[in-house]
Formats: C-alpha cells, structure tokens, sequence
C-alpha cells in the first residue's frame, strides 16, 4: 500500500532504459517545473525557467532560477508536523522564488518513507532532497554512490563547521564526506523519572552513578511499591536503545564505539555484563511490559505508578502536554547513569541525492537547513534541540535548555544504534533481531552471539 | 468464467494429440485427414471458427493482465532471488551470475528454520481449530435455536474487521494488567490462571522429554493464533452452515427413524456430506494464515521475535529493513512453494472431478 505512489515501476524502468538516466530526469524536473507554472502564476521569473534550463544547462552561477523543490518527510502530525510547517515556512520567507512540494510519506517510524526513497534511488529519480538518519544509516547510499558532496556549496557556509560538534559531523559524513545537514538532536542517554514516586522511595537518582547501581535503585522502589522501570517489551527497538545506554554507561564511550566499529569479541565481556544488566532490569518492568507502547509506558510515569524512564528526550513532550506535571517539580532527567558528560545522538538530517532533480534549490534548502534561522524554528515545536551550538535558547523550554548545555559542554556524542547513525541497515536489522530474541527469553548467552554476528 | 473456458482449452490441447476424433463432425477434424495446400486454409478458418478465438476478447484481457502483474511478478521475484540483488545498486541480471546462493543461504539460517516452524505451527493449528469450531458453531446455529440469524451475525462480524482493528483490540485484551482476559479470568477466581499472554511461558517439565515438545512453551504465538481463530471461525461457521442448509431434511428423518443418535447422525451421515466445505473452508483459512503479516505487523511491528516470527515478516524485514532485496525475494519464493503445495492438491482435486 505505501507503494502505490511507484507502483508504475516497471514501465519506468522500461522507459530508463530508452531514454537514459539523465534525460530523464532533466524532463521529469522539467515537467514538475512546468506543472508549478501553469497552477501558480505566470510571473516573469517563472516563464524564463524553462528557457534557463535548456540554454544553461550544467552552468550553475548563472542560474538563479531554480527548478522546484520536492522535500519527503515522515512527520505528518504532532509535534514533529508543526515542526516541519514551522521550518518550510521560513524557508519560503528566505526563497521566495524557490517553489516547495513537500511529499511526505507517513507512518511505521519512518519505515515507509525509507521503501519509497529506496525504490526512487533504484530508479535513478529521487526527490530533491528526504528526511533520512544520518551516518551509518546513509551507508548503502554512498556505497552506491547515490549522494553528492555537499562540502564546499553547503557545509562551508554559516560557519557550519564551527557550530556543529564533532558527533554530528561524524555522522554528516557516513564515507569520509559531507553528504547530508542534520537538523535537529533527540537525546537517548536519558533517565526520566517521577520527583514524587523517588522521593517517596527514597531514592536519589544523581546519586546513581552506573547503570548496576541502577538495579540498586529499582529494587528499592519496588519494594516501595512502584515499578522499578516504565519499559515496554512489546517492539525490540526500546530495549535496543537501552542496551546501547547501559553499555555506554557501564563502559564508556570508546567500548561503545569500539563495539560498534564491530569489534564486539575484543569486548565480550562489556557486551555480556551490559546485556546482563538489561536482563537484571526487566524483573522491574511493569506486569504488563508486553503488550504497551512506549506512550503507554511513559503514561505510568504521569500516574505516578513507576519511578524510572529511560527513552529518547521525544518523552519530554508527552510531559509538556499535561497539565499539571511540570518539569523539576513532578517529573525530572539526570543523564543515564554513567553517561555524564555524554549527549547520545539520535538525528535528521537531509541528504543530497547524486541525479538531483533541482541541485542548487537543494543546496539553497540544504544551506538553510543548516542555518539558526531553521534550527531555531524547527526544534523548541519538535521538542528536540540543534545541532548548531549558536542556537538561541530563549524560543526553547527549560528542559530543552538545559539539554542544550548538557550538549554544548559534551565531551563525547556516541552515535545511536537503534536509530541507525552508528551501523548500516543490514546490521541494524541483525541488531534488532537480536534483541527481538532477547525481550522473550533473556538468554544473554544468544543474545551476545547474535549481537557478535550482526556488528561483525 | 474465464477457468470454464481454460478447462474447455486444456481439453482440446488434450485432445488435439490425436489425429482421429471419435466425436466427429467438427471441421478440425476433417481438416485433420485431408491434407495437401487446402489444408492451412482449412485449418485457419478452423481456428478462426474454434471457440478459443471466438471468445477471445473475453478471455485474452483478463488473461493478459493476470498474466503479466501477478505472474509477471512472481517471476520477477524468483529471477531476483537468483541474483545477489542488496543496497542501492541494481544488479546485472545476467543469467551466467544467477546461482542457488540466497537459499542455501536461507536453509543454512537458523532464523530461517525457526519463522518456517512458526509458519507451520500457525497454519495448521490455526486451520484445524477454525474448522472445529466454525463447524462445532455451525451445528448449534443449524439446530433451529431462537435468534439463529442474530448469532450467525454476531458471530460472522469479526470477520468484518481489519487485521489493523482487531490487532490494536487484542492487545489491549492480553495486557496483563487492564486486558479483559485477565480481567475475566481473575473475576471467576482463578488468578492462578492469568498470564502475560504476549511475553509468558511456561515450563513443559517432564513433558518436554517427549521429541517435538519445546522445553519452554510460549504462549505468544498461540495467543496470535487465539486471536486469529476468533476472527475466522465465524467464516469456517457461514461454509459449514451452507452446506449443512444442502442436505436435504429427508436425510436427517431417515436417520432418525433408523434409531441413530444425534452423535452417531452427524458422525455417520452429515459429516462425511461436508468434505467440499471442508476442503473450501480450509484452503481459504491456510492461505490467510501466511498472510498473517498485517496481524502481527501491527501487534509487534517488523520483528515479532523468535516465538512468533513467521516467513512474510523474516522477508518483509530482509528486503525493506535490511536492504537484503534478493535473500527477501528467496524468502517470498519459498512462501510462494508453500502456499502452492497448499493450494494445489485443491485445485487439482476439483479439477479431476471436473468441477473447475
């Protein structure tokens, strides 16, 4: 059903075949141009384009006309859809002579977007530009050599990089080179929990100091009468995400980007130990772990049924939207045990496909993804903060202040697993099933051996 | 109508074998004896006259369509689990570089084995008990109760819903803590009972000793198939009732008369009536439980573990998560055998007895 919008595949590639690669695309890009013109108005500029696109051709300084823009994006509601609303708007501010399409593809964790972008790719007519993770998710794209350098026409405007740390960077560049902007930053070594629910515990989470003294903590609340751990065991992804913490915890960064590197027999022990700590956790999940959604599970934090909460800082949101459930006061965030001074990264970014169908309206939307302006719209309505340090903090809540110090001030940004920045598809997929195993049977003797395999 | 005339076509391509037709007076088989230059005049006025080609434009578009999009595909699928198709480059399709690599790599993936265990333990577990029970609710509604039509209804109804529906309902009907089972089952005393239905086991003990019983029993994938059967059994009823509607009221009078009980009736002289129900019912139910991704799709998303992973989610993951395009398309051909092996001794049956 997602693919209904290529389900004229065949005859596409059919048609590739006689008229070649490129051509294609000049006329698709033509068509959409000239689709805009006729619906829109009939303006000088826009009459030109068509005659700017035969006679200049590669000659990109004379062009300032620019073909239309089609941006894709899975975030078609909540927060994330006003975020991206907030963001186009302004980029229209800044170009108004450039005309945006977004496209976005909604649904599955941004699972069905990445099937349409595949099979654009596949058919040598991708869209001008997608929302995509970056770093090792980028992989079988640049493998394929279906990105473009982007260095010097975006990365080396607005001081880009000077303002974005050295994760984020890393992560811009999945084979060596810039390929892709990042435009905003989830956290995931977080520890939420309910100021109440501890301190009726007695428990004081900065005190913790690792994630075993974690298990500690939990007993504690559990005979107090809470649960130990909000977690939910229904999908793989959030125990995925919580391994990639506790190692990084327990271990620190290096072991962790070691183990990510593939390196995972060098450190089997760190390996072993972290998924044994998991396994020590889930005796204080909720009774009904199995068949929640992180939502529901975040919801028993706001009840005050359960102490603890490890999930990226998307979590926060939900504690924004309630009345009466403020931050410091009934719920508050120390950074996972053991992983102070460490901002664990989960990103977007937006990548430069290679057969660009408008390449410098890509680079001008590239470019203003990378600028305060965008990072400062998007990301206070996105409940995620920028990867640009210069961002001002005052359009941004408490919360995502002092998440935006604890970045500024960060040692390390170890890149995520379970969001696909710091391994490729194909060992993500491994990873998951890995886990997926894990969540029903704690057996951390598999888990290890399939963990091994699928970084190898 | 398009397999009437498929049938009538396998017939004659039967038939034209041999050179003397013992039906006579068709003008093919006079052609046939007279040869000489008349005879292709002869022979493609006759084919312009056969039935085949006269009825051509009803059947040759729908031929042509099913042809191409789903067997097209089908084909499609297979040349790809041949090549080494992954990532973003398009592979070759040269035939010299087509090899059996993807299944052995399939075959030697313990993953693999486990989904086509799963896979089977669904389809016949799921099969069998909707049968049972559309057959055991079909009798019940056909012994003349008050309100017949309202409890065929209400029991029909699920099959009305969406997978996505009844799979959002189902979890909430196995959580441990809210979930209505539980509830239930607490309500009438046996706590003892109550269970995480997704995520629990049990230990088999000494039971485990015995070959094809697991040491541990985990109830996820039967609480699937649960789930399943209560929203198929209601089809399985609506066959069974039709066919039971079939027989005559004679039938049951003289049976009764003779003295039978309402047991040894039904075991003696309906059930064995019900074969080609049972056979229809059956067929459809196995062909639904391959296609039990959506179900299990939207209960645990692209990865239900081990304990319920079935071969379309293992190929759904390969090809769209993984980039692993060909070993998903090996995957999908191995289903497609399946599903064949399922479907075809069917088709095969009513086709000998000449009721296709």
């Amino acid at each position: 059903m997602t693919d209904t919008p290529n389900s004229d595949d065949v005859s596409r590639r059919t048609y590739l075949k006689l008229a070649g690669g490129a051509g294609t695309a000049t006329f698709l890009a033509g068509c959409t141009g000239g689709g805009g013109e006729s619906t829109t108005e009939s303006t000088e500029s826009s009459g030109d384009s068509e005659s700017t696109e035969e006679t200049s051709g590669d000659d990109s300084d004379s062009s300032t006309e620019y073909n239309a823009l089609e941006v894709q994006h899975w975030w078609t509601g909540g927060d994330g859809g006003a975020a991206v609303q907030a963001l186009f708007e302004g980029f229209e501010e800044q170009h108004p002579d450039i005309e945006l399409t977004e496209n976005p593809v909604a649904g599955g964790a941004g699972q069905n977007l990445r099937a349409v972008i595949k099979k654009r790719i596949l058919n040598n007519d991708p869209p001008s530009s997608w929302q995509a993770w970056p770093g090792a998710n980028l992989q079988p794209f640049t493998d394929a050599d279906k990105l473009e350098d982007i260095e010097e026409s975006v990365w080396d405007h607005n001081d880009m990089k000077n303002t974005y740390l050295d994760g984020p960077q890393e992560a811009a560049q999945p084979a060596g080179n810039y390929v892709s902007v990042p435009l905003n930053i989830h956290r995931l070594n977080n520890l939420f929990y309910n100021v109440e629910v501890v301190e009726d515990a007695g428990v004081d989470p900065a005190s913790i100091d690792s994630p075993s003294a974690l298990v500690d903590a939990m007993a504690t609340v559990d005979e107090a009468g809470y649960v130990g751990m909000a977690q939910q065991t229904n999908s793989a992804w959030s125990t995925g995400q919580l391994w990639a913490q506790v190692l990084l915890g327990e271990y620190g960064a290096d072991v962790y980007a070691d183990v990510t590197a593939g390196n995972v027999e060098a450190n089997a022990d760190a390996v072993r130990d972290s998924l044994d700590i998991v396994k020590q956790y889930s005796e204080y999940y909720p009774n009904d772990a199995g068949s929640i959604s992180w939502q529901d599970a975040n919801s028993k934090i706001i009840e005050g049924d359960a102490a603890f909460f490890h999930q990226g800082d998307w979590a926060a949101g939900m504690y924004r939207g309630q009345d009466g459930f403020e931050y410091e006061s009934n719920w508050d965030h120390v950074p996972f045990p053991g992983t102070e001074g460490l901002y664990s990264l989960n990103m977007d970014s937006f990548p430069m496909p290679t057969n660009n169908p408008s390449p410098e309206a890509t680079k001008a939307f590239l470019r203003y993804v990378g600028s305060v302006d965008a990072q400062e719209r998007f990301n206070p309505k996105k409940g995620s903060i920028p990867p640009r340090t210069d961002v001002p903090q005052d359009a941004f809540g408490p919360f995502l202040q002092n998440q935006m110090d604890d970045f500024s001030n960060s040692e390390a940004q170890p890149l995520s697993i379970q969001h696909g920045l710091a391994v490729a598809p194909d060992a993500l997929t491994a990873f998951e099933d890995a886990m997926a195993s894990f969540i029903s049977n704690y057996d951390v003797e598999a888990a290890y051996s399939a963990v091994q395999s699928a970084f190898q | 109508m398009s397999t009437h005339i498929l049938k009538r076509l396998l017939d004659r391509l039967r038939d034209g074998g041999s050179p003397v037709r013992t039906d006579g007076g068709t003008a093919a088989a006079g052609s046939e004896t007279a040869g000489g230059d008349s005879d292709l005049g002869s022979a493609l006025s006759s084919l312009r006259e056969s039935d085949a080609v006269r009825s051509a434009p009803f059947w040759l578009p729908p031929f042509l369509l099913m042809g191409f999009f789903v067997y097209g595909a089908i084909s499609w699928n297979i040349v790809i689990s041949l090549t080494d198709f992954g990532g973003l480059t398009l592979p070759t399709y040269d035939p010299s570089t087509f090899d059996l690599e993807m299944y052995r790599r399939a075959f030697s993936d313990g993953q693999f084995w486990i989904a086509t265990r799963n896979t089977f333990v669904l389809l016949i577990s799921f099969t069998g008990l909707s049968l049972a029970g559309g057959l055991g609710l079909a009798i019940l509604v056909d012994r003349g109760i008050r309100f017949e039509n309202w409890f065929r209804t209400v029991y029909l109804l699920p099959f009305s819903l969406s997978f996505v529906v009844t799979a959002v309902f189902w979890r909430w009907m196995y959580n441990f803590d809210s979930g209505l089972i539980n509830a239930f089952l607490r309500g009438i005393g046996l706590d003892f009972v109550a269970s995480k239905w997704l995520t629990g086991s049990i230990d088999t003990g000494a039971l485990g000793a015995i070959p094809l019983v697991p040491d541990t029993f985990y109830f996820k994938l039967f609480a699937v198939i649960f789930a399943l059967l209560w929203q198929f059994s209601g089809y399985a009823m609506v066959v069974y009732l039709a066919g039971l509607r079939a027989i005559p009221n004679d039938q049951y009078e003289a049976a009764r008369v003779d003295g039978a009980s309402i047991l040894r009736m039904y075991r003696r002289v309906i059930l064995p009536q019900l074969r080609a129900s049972t056979v229809s019912a059956a067929v459809v139910l196995m062909v639904f439980a391959l296609k039990a991704f959506d179900f299990l799709y939207v209960l645990f998303g692209s990865n239900p573990g081990p304990t319920a992973d079935i071969l379309s989610t293992m190929m759904y993951r390969q090809a769209f998560s993984a980039n692993e395009w060909a070993y998903g398309s090996a995957i999908a051909v191995v289903l497609f055998v399946v599903a064949l092996t399922v479907v075809a001794p069917y088709l095969y049956g009513e086709y000998r007895r000449g009721e296709l």
